[in-house]
């Protein structure tokens, strides 16, 4: 961490090598992979493609890590196998498809992809994509097969989430735009789906955490109430479960600015796994982790414990069977090993009972930003 | 109820039994009796019905043209007059019918020249050309017309009704004609009957009887006027079987009752020595000991409950197995060429079986062909569905499958053994022709063969061997299918993977894709020879299934003796 004279501080470089691949790197490793299959086909080889095993059945928690992880299962599809052949076909027009992205300096939706290769095959009626729901898995495969994730292939998905606060960024794509996230009006900047160094590079800030919350309507009424600014904060909205664009935003945040991350989320079982995929990642996407998790991440409510210390009885609402149903499996997970969250989510499972963010009007509308955050945070009263 | 009331009720179920099976005591009143009784006669239905005349017709036709050596050419032409109104035309080639005959042939009921004499028929079901004949004029008040002409002898036509008080034959309009024409024709109208084209209908009975007569030729004009021609494809006519005395363990009540009409004996015993199969005085003497009533007596007199003793002590005693020179099967070739001819079939198994015996006294033989393919199975909104073809003596058996022994044998079998699965919807004709002096049939109809445990056997034996056959062939049809498909899918495929790969290494695509192709060849070709060695194992598996069988088989017989 480096300051300056005006107490900003200037970004530190990704350190770990998969991180800062660039996209000639990773088009390297697509024709590496192609290679490979060539060379099988030229000595008479049934030709293969290797990837991970996705799934509840390889997904491991690493203890040390303190993220949820892929395990060493792999897959091998054969093309001679006619259960492969087919999805073999749509890997490798993916893999030919994204090294000319990676090559020319384009990016793509995933949708747009599975638009630029559906065509019908030659001589058959057959098209070589039936809908985005046969690509969409073929590019996981590549992701783990090459050892990165779509944002590196120069795919992304739809973006959700917005940044708000005191922080420089730049758009390398864009004319090298420099911009600032707390100039940009009230709205903020909208993530996008693909924030990679290559595009998007976080320069300085002089924010001290960043606040991550569950609701838009809470990063509107802090912002509203100009928390960021007072109290020298960041502040992301994820909107319900983060997606892939704001998860990655809040890694490199972390890690590149150093910067403490704190959570703000309902107090129910869905919000405390949205703070839990952010924390330590998710089952969908484990091999990801890497990229993705902040395990250093603390949760500052809501909590069971605020409904007394708050007094908002009266404001809490029965929790639903979907919510009853998932604190059960929470409770079993081995990240949540620990009292603190023990006890919560045994209290929640006899109690019964859930609270909103936005519960906390009740006391008064400006009650968050004046009492409730700045108190937590002061004491450091968190959720691991 | 009283006891009168009880007397009354027996007795009219009592005269009931008599009539229905002691036709010829009162022989006046047949005609009446026909009328009252034409459901148990086979008529009943209005589809049904409409076959039955043209099997009663062309069945005639084929026994005339066989007996004097013809081979038969059988014109039948249908014709729509009204709602549920038929006219039905049927002509053949035969040896034609004399001015003295042709009243017996078409006007009086159970006169038929085959009616009293044990020999393996096509007549032994339905009531012959006089019922219908008498069938038309009860339906339409018409006579039926007939033309029929011998060689070197000047054709007659004529009408015929039948006096159903008399059952004597009423012939009007009878004239000679001035042209050539040797056989037999006969134009008949009838309501309350029903032209359909389905499996029990006429073409498809003609079909039937064309594949089960190679040395037929059938044509047949439907009420729409398509016509269908069913060619010869055997030039000889089948020897005559012979006429073989009925064997005792085989005879009924009601056969006893019309065979003493006829019959030559002044006494019971001689009557029981000379007319039946395989009896003697050893035969006699053990009679004499069961029987109660005097065996010199007029065997003219019997009367039914002396026929019924005849019958049980028949049972009680051991007769000398019946000869089988007298089954005539139609003969694995024929059937191949028949079936070849009509059906078309991709592959086609058939197996005459050696003559058993069953219930003790009655040899008969199964003929089966297994039919895969080409226009074989029953054609159905579903799709294809697997057909079931019973024959009789060569006369098909339309009706009441589901009583058959022939239909329980086949239903019995897993196809699943043989490879062929789902046979139940695939493209499989089962051809069953079941031959026999007595065909043990069940129910009046006459349309379904009893459940005799060797019979049976002797259907499923013979389906095992065939449906192994065929088994063999259509599972190495389907992994040929199955190759080519995959070849076709694997191909594919390739340009797309080629261009992709060449995109990405610049090696050069054409290289890729036939490298490529190369490798899908090779390893169908292993897929290939992996397939055949199991085939081996297969079909080693099944030969070891129908050796057991065989011996099961063998078992039985010993135990038997």
């Amino acid at each position: 961490m480096k300051e300056n004279k005006t107490g900003m501080r200037k970004s530190k470089k990704a350190k770990k090598d998969r991180e800062i691949a660039t996209p000639k790197e990773i088009a390297s490793r697509i024709k590496n992979t192609s290679e490979i299959i060539v060379k099988e086909i030229k000595s008479n080889k049934d030709p293969s493609f290797t990837t991970m095993q996705r799934g509840k059945g390889n997904v491991v928690w690493d203890e040390q890590k303190r993220y949820l992880g892929l395990g060493e299962k792999t897959i091998v599809r054969n093309f001679l196998n006619v259960a492969h052949a087919r999805k073999f076909m749509q890997t490798s027009m993916i893999m030919a498809k994204t090294n000319e992205y990676l090559l020319q300096n384009k990016t793509a939706s995933i949708r747009e992809i599975y638009y630029e290769l559906k065509h019908t095959i030659e001589g058959t009626k057959e098209n070589t994509f039936e809908g985005q729901g046969e690509s969409d898995p073929v590019i996981v495969d590549l992701e783990h097969s090459v050892n990165t994730i779509r944002e590196k292939l120069n795919l992304h998905a739809n973006p959700k989430g917005t940044l708000y606060g005191n922080i420089l960024l730049k758009d390398k794509m864009h004319f090298n735009d420099k911009f600032n996230a707390s100039k940009l009006g009230r709205g903020g900047w909208s993530i996008m789906s693909r924030i990679e160094p290559e595009e998007i590079e976080l320069l300085e800030t002089d924010a001290e955490y960043l606040l991550v919350v569950e609701t838009e309507a809470m990063f509107e009424r802090l912002i509203e109430e100009g928390f960021p600014k007072k109290n020298k904060c960041l502040l992301i909205g994820v909107g319900g479960q983060a997606a892939r664009g704001a998860r990655r935003l809040i890694h490199r945040v972390h890690n590149e600015m150093e910067m403490p991350v704190y959570v703000f989320t309902d107090g129910d079982p869905y919000g405390w796994y949205i703070y839990s995929v952010i924390k330590q990642g998710s089952m969908a996407l484990a091999a990801h982790s890497e990229f993705m998790s902040v395990p250093d991440a603390k949760y500052i409510g809501m909590t069971l414990d605020d409904v007394e210390t708050y007094k908002l009885k009266n404001v809490t609402e029965n929790m639903k069977e979907g919510d009853i149903k998932r604190a059960k499996e929470m409770i079993e997970y081995p990240w949540f090993q620990n009292k603190e969250w023990k006890r919560q989510l045994e209290k929640a499972l006899k109690e019964k009972i859930r609270i909103e963010q936005q519960a906390l009007a009740n006391r008064k509308l400006d009650f968050v930003a004046t009492t409730y955050l700045p108190e937590k945070i002061g004491k450091k009263d968190f959720l691991p | 109820m009283s006891k009168n009331q009880e007397e009354n009720v027996s007795n009219t179920s009592l005269e009931q039994d008599a009539t229905k099976l002691d036709l010829s005591f009162k022989e006046h009143s047949i005609a009446e009796f026909f009328k009252k009784n034409k459901q148990m006669l086979g008529f009943y239905g209005k589809v049904r019905t409409l076959t039955m005349i043209v099997h009663e017709y062309v069945t005639n036709s084929l026994d005339a043209c066989e007996e004097t050596g013809t081979l038969p050419n059988i014109d039948v032409k249908i014709d729509e007059l009204g709602n549920e109104y038929y006219e039905i035309t049927v002509t053949d080639n035969g040896p034609g019918i004399s001015k003295e005959n042709v009243g017996k042939a078409f006007g009086k009921l159970l006169a038929g020249t085959k009616f009293h004499r044990l020999i393996q028929s096509r007549g032994q079901q339905g009531i012959g050309c006089s019922g219908c004949t008498m069938l038309s004029q009860m339906t339409t008040g018409k006579a039926s017309k007939i033309i029929t002409g011998r060689k070197e002898k000047k054709p007659i036509s004529l009408e015929i009704t039948i006096d159903p008080k008399t059952n004597e034959p009423k012939i009007t309009n009878l004239k000679e004609l001035e042209k050539n024409f040797v056989g037999t024709a006969v134009q008949a109208k009838f309501k309350g009957i029903l032209y359909r084209d389905s499996e029990q209908g006429p073409l498809e009975y003609l079909k039937r009887t064309a594949i089960a007569n190679p040395h037929a030729q059938l044509s047949f004009r439907d009420p729409q006027g398509q016509k269908t021609i069913f060619k010869r494809t055997h030039d000889k006519v089948p020897d005559l079987p012979k006429e073989i005395k009925p064997h005792p363990k085989g005879v009924t009540v009601d056969e006893i009752i019309t065979m003493v009409k006829t019959t030559k004996a002044r006494t019971v015993q001689s009557f029981i020595m000379n007319d039946f199969d395989r009896t003697g005085t050893k035969s006699i003497q053990e009679m004499k000991k069961i029987i109660n009533f005097d065996l010199n007596k007029d065997p003219k007199k019997i009367v039914w409950d002396e026929a019924e003793e005849i019958v049980k002590a028949f049972k009680a005693i051991d007769f000398i197995a019946p000869s089988v020179d007298a089954l005539r099967p139609i003969g694995e070739e024929q059937i191949n060429k028949s079936l070849n001819s009509i059906i078309k079939p991709e592959f086609l198994t058939v197996l005459t079986r050696k003559p058993a015996v069953y219930a003790g006294g009655f040899p008969f033989q199964i003929e089966i062909a297994i039919a895969y393919g080409g226009e074989s199975g029953k054609v159905t909104s579903d799709g294809k569905k697997m057909e079931i073809m019973r024959f009789a003596n060569r006369v098909p058996l339309p009706f009441d499958a589901g009583n058959c022994a022939l239909t329980h044998a086949v239903q019995s079998i897993d196809w699943k053994r043989y490879n062929i699965k789902d046979a139940e919807n695939s493209p499989v004709t089962v051809f069953i022709n079941f031959i026999s002096v007595h065909i043990p049939y069940t129910g009046a109809g006459k349309q379904s063969v009893a459940d005799e445990e060797e019979v049976l056997e002797e259907v499923r034996l013979a389906l095992m061997n065939t449906g192994r056959r065929a088994g063999i062939y259509i599972s190495h049809k389907k992994k040929e299918e199955e190759n080519q498909l995959k070849r076709k899918m694997f191909y594919k495929y390739i340009p797309e993977i080629a261009r992709a790969l060449n995109s990405i290494t610049k090696v050069n695509e054409e290289e890729i894709k036939s490298k490529m192709e190369k490798l899908v060849l090779e390893k169908l070709k292993l897929d290939e020879a992996k397939d055949a060695e199991e085939m081996k194992k297969l079909e080693e598996i099944m030969e070891n299934d129908s050796k057991s069988s065989v011996n099961n088989e063998n078992k039985k017989k010993g135990k038997k003796k």
